[in-house]
């Protein structure tokens, strides 16, 4: 298990997900499979740092990353507020569709297998299946 | 990111180099600001070279299209890679963009 505990900072976003997908392209997962958890790691983290940290540089995000041959999980918790992730309007709705915010959580519920909130919203563990390729 | 803008048959072309996220959609927004608030103007965005993009990226996007329908411009999207088309699919942006596969067809389409 990869762990990590980073303070509020976009650029460290990146440097946190860069160093998971090295680790997954070392492990040979499928590139699409890559781009999907990529896309839902970043999003969870931007979540965490604009969303639920306030961009608060003092605040801490905490991300766990467990890789197994055919699975891949990943936790990503905040220190603010919380939130009901139940109550988060369809931004694919027509009324919708143009605003400009509100596509992070429903990318992640697509292109990820499972994704769970706890800890009253400050704290998302997201699964992706791998296929049967073996580490 | 990096940004090459070219004028073509009074269409403004912009091309695109690297991820359009967190970090760099505010670079392409700045890029709009002041072309945006021009009336009529006809823009194409070729994302060919871009391999990522996250909702940020989306966002701007977005609200670079409204900027440009407020003042009476257009705008068409192309060359999306298949995970960027991907997004557009999931998000149902398909409906609210106009998607070509390549420039030469955006650019007639303006007529």
């Amino acid at each position: 298990m990869v762990k990590n505990v980073i303070p509020t900072n976009s650029r460290l976003l990146k440097k946190i997900s860069k160093k998971l997908i090295k680790l997954l392209k070392k492990a040979e997962i499928d590139e699409e499979i890559i781009f999907d958890i990529h896309v839902s790691l970043e999003e969870a983290l931007r979540n965490a740092m604009m969303h639920g940290n306030k961009l608060d540089i003092r605040k801490k995000i905490m991300v766990e990353a467990e890789l197994e041959p055919s699975i891949m999980k990943i936790a990503v918790e905040d220190e603010g507020g919380g939130f009901n992730p139940s109550k988060l309007p369809d931004p694919t709705h027509s009324e919708n569709l143009l605003k400009e915010n509100g596509r992070g959580i429903y990318l992640m519920r697509h292109l990820m297998d499972e994704v769970k909130f706890e800890n009253s919203g400050r704290r998302v563990t997201m699964t992706k299946y791998l296929g049967t390729k073996q580490l | 990111m990096e940004i090459s803008v070219e004028e073509k048959k009074g269409i403004s072309i912009f091309r695109m180099t690297g991820d359009i996220d967190i970090n760099t959609a505010p670079e392409l927004k700045t890029s709009f600001d002041e072309m945006a608030k021009r009336s009529g103007i006809k823009v194409i965005l070729n994302l060919k070279k871009v391999d990522y993009v996250d909702s940020s990226g989306l966002a701007t996007m977005v609200e670079i299209l409204k900027k440009l329908r407020d003042n009476n411009g257009s705008l068409k999207v192309t060359n999306l890679s298949a995970k960027v088309k991907g997004l557009f699919e999931i998000t149902k942006l398909t409906q609210l963009f106009d998607i070509f596969n390549e420039e030469d067809e955006a650019v007639n389409s303006f007529g």
